[in-house]
């Protein structure tokens, strides 16, 4: 189990993460949420600074990341940690509205662990939320910190 | 590709080069100038230019046979006056051996000297050659070869009167032959050769300058038509390199004018590729909110809610529902025309039946009766068709759903070497053929959202990748009876 372990919402619409956040209520994970409200919150999540430079130290369990966002965008952050030896272990699980053949291909291709498409009808959007919650912030064992030393690379 | 014509379906028939059928009926007019230029202007480039190449050529064989005719004119005078030449010095020769031969014969029959008889002889048997000579020179003029004649004769007949005083001095010493010896036996004859050999002379003369006028003026001739044909080959070539020139600047403008258009395009099209890309993401967000906060709504009011009111919520999460449809719909036709198309052969009977496959759904509690011609293969994107039979195929059982007993019949229509027609045939409500046009349009729909449901994006779909696919599409159909959907693919692939 992974209880501890927060879920990074990186959303930068405020409707959006309302409903999302309404979603995970019902399953009881909403206080596990820890909000970003566009690419360069996430990065300073990941890395300490700004606003979360006191946090308590560890990966979050996973990142549920919107495409497009204010300052750095989704595939930006993607790119980012998949970059980085020691964000690169972290789930990452694309929630956009896009459903561009272009954006996919590029988010898979940059090692995103999933990609979903945010349904238009609420019901099918609270039912995908609470799954991929439930999944990733619960059922999924994240990966343990200090991975580094099992990488056989680098 | 695609003729409008063909298509029942499709209203607008345009037609082609309009302002060409103006110009053409223009000769009506009286003004006959102007029925000239059309039909020079209906001439192609080519044709212009082989026009005017063959007008040089022809002009160049006139300017040749002329020359030709004229100079070999030249020539031959050139050579007729070697000839009259020779005539006027054969004429004078003859004049002084007549001359010669009469004052020999007079001698000798006064001294009876052996040498006069000597030179007398002489120009007896020189006689024959100036004969042959003379025939032979006077011949080509009808009056001096009469002439020539008439001197043969006199020459024949002076030699003959000498000869003869000869003979009688011979016989009876100079008493005989006195009188001739003074008088000279040939001197009438001798007179007329000299009259004849002036005339003779005088004719050759005035021949001889008609010919040398004759030559001038055919030469001043060539000079003038070979300085004026120059002149108008100049022009004509000059002509022909303009329109070549022209063709060639003309031809060069419409190839840049045409790269201008190709990255116009694609820079409009990148720029709808961004346009669709913030559709897909945009618009969809406000409609999740809608939806999302009438069911929020809906949850925290459920207690105090009435009837009235759920309806309302109702009908604002399904008008919301509608539109995400609507614009996915809208996102995949955009998608059919700027995605990239694949060319492999397309076994359509397997493609049906996969398609049937997954209608299943839609079946369940229908009773419809199947009727599927053998189908051909065809060249094309295979997921691309799937998606026209899968639109046309759900079209006609959600057309026929009133039926108590609906039949639908997949089938191939007059196979030609040029293209493959299938139709899909159903009895559902059918449409008014009067709406045909209307079929194949973006959000055309010719039946009320209550009735049936859809968007109206289908055909508009099938007809955009048919199309794509180098064919054409268009409909039959009657209210209540029934309607058939017709597609007809190029046998050969297409390369858009």
């Amino acid at each position: 189990m992974n209880a501890a372990k927060p879920i990074i919402l990186a959303e930068d619409n405020p409707r959006d993460a309302e409903l999302a956040l309404a979603a995970m209520e019902e399953e009881h994970i909403s206080d596990k949420v820890v909000l970003c409200h566009d690419g360069a919150e996430v990065l300073d999540y990941l890395y300490c600074r700004g606003q979360f430079k006191s946090r308590l130290k560890g990966n979050p369990a996973v990142i549920f990341l919107d495409l497009k966002m204010p300052k750095v965008n989704g595939l930006e952050v993607l790119r980012t940690i998949k970059a980085d030896i020691n964000l690169r272990p972290i789930p990452v699980v694309m929630l956009t509205s896009s459903r561009e053949e272009r954006d996919l291909a590029e988010s898979y291709a940059l090692g995103a662990n999933a990609y979903v498409v945010k349904p238009v009808e609420f019901h099918k959007f609270l039912s995908a939320v609470k799954e991929l919650g439930t999944f990733w912030g619960v059922i999924n064992e994240p990966p343990p910190e200090g991975l580094r030393s099992a990488q056989p690379h680098s | 590709m695609e003729s409008s014509t063909h298509q029942p379906s499709e209203s607008s028939t345009r037609v082609p080069g309009e302002p060409e059928s103006r110009l053409d009926s223009s000769p009506d007019s009286t003004n006959s100038n102007n029925g000239r230029v059309s039909w020079f202007q209906k001439l192609t480039i080519e044709q212009r230019i082989l026009a005017g190449f063959s007008l040089v050529f022809v002009g160049i064989l006139v300017i040749t046979a002329v020359s030709y005719h004229n100079t070999s004119i030249v020539l031959t005078n050139s050579r007729l006056d070697g000839r009259s030449h020779d005539l006027l010095q054969l004429l004078s020769t003859i004049d002084v051996a007549m001359n010669e031969a009469e004052d020999a014969h007079r001698r000798y029959l006064v001294t009876g000297e052996a040498s006069y008889l000597e030179s007398y002889k002489k120009v007896v048997q020189q006689k024959p050659t100036f004969a042959t000579y003379l025939r032979e020179l006077a011949r080509g003029s009808m009056e001096q070869e009469q002439r020539a004649r008439v001197l043969e004769r006199m020459m024949e007949k002076q030699l003959n009167a000498e000869s003869k005083a000869i003979d009688q001095f011979d016989e009876g010493g100079f008493r005989a032959v006195k009188k001739m010896a003074i008088e000279g036996a040939g001197r009438r004859e001798l007179g007329a050769i000299h009259q004849l050999i002036i005339d003779m002379d005088s004719d050759e003369r005035l021949a001889m300058n008609r010919r040398i006028a004759d030559s001038a003026e055919g030469t001043k001739n060539t000079i003038v038509l070979l300085g004026l044909g120059a002149f108008l080959q100049l022009v004509l070539l000059a002509w022909v390199y303009y329109l070549i020139r022209h063709d060639i600047t003309e031809r060069r403008r419409v190839a840049e004018e045409l790269q201008r258009r190709g990255e116009l395009l694609e820079a409009a099209n990148k720029e709808l590729e961004a346009f669709s890309y913030s559709v897909s993401h945009d618009l969809r967000a406000p409609l999740r909110h809608i939806d999302g906060y009438a069911a929020l709504l809906r949850k925290s009011v459920e207690q105090s809610l009435n009837e009235k009111g759920a309806r309302y919520l109702q009908t604002i999460s399904d008008a919301a529902k509608q539109m995400g449809q609507l614009i996915d719909d809208l996102l995949v036709f955009s998608r059919m025309g700027r995605q990239e198309m694949l060319h492999t052969t397309v076994n359509l009977e397997q493609l049906i039946n996969h398609v049937l496959a997954d209608l299943r759904l839609d079946l369940q509690g229908r009773e419809i009766s199947w009727t599927i011609a053998p189908l051909p293969e065809v060249t094309g994107d295979p997921a691309m068709l799937r998606q026209v039979f899968v639109n046309l195929l759900t079209n006609a059982i959600k057309f026929t759903g009133t039926r108590p007993k609906a039949s639908i019949e997949i089938g191939v229509e007059r196979p030609t070497s040029a293209e493959v027609v299938i139709f899909v045939r159903d009895n559902g409500v059918g449409f008014d053929m009067e709406y045909a046009s209307k079929l194949f349009g973006v959000f055309q729909r010719l039946h009320r959202a209550d009735e049936f449901e859809g968007t109206g994006i289908g055909l508009a779909n099938v007809r955009r990748i048919v199309h794509r696919h180098g064919g054409r599409t268009w409909a039959e159909g009657a209210p209540d009876i029934g309607a058939t959907f017709f597609i007809a693919l190029p046998t050969r692939s297409h390369e858009p």
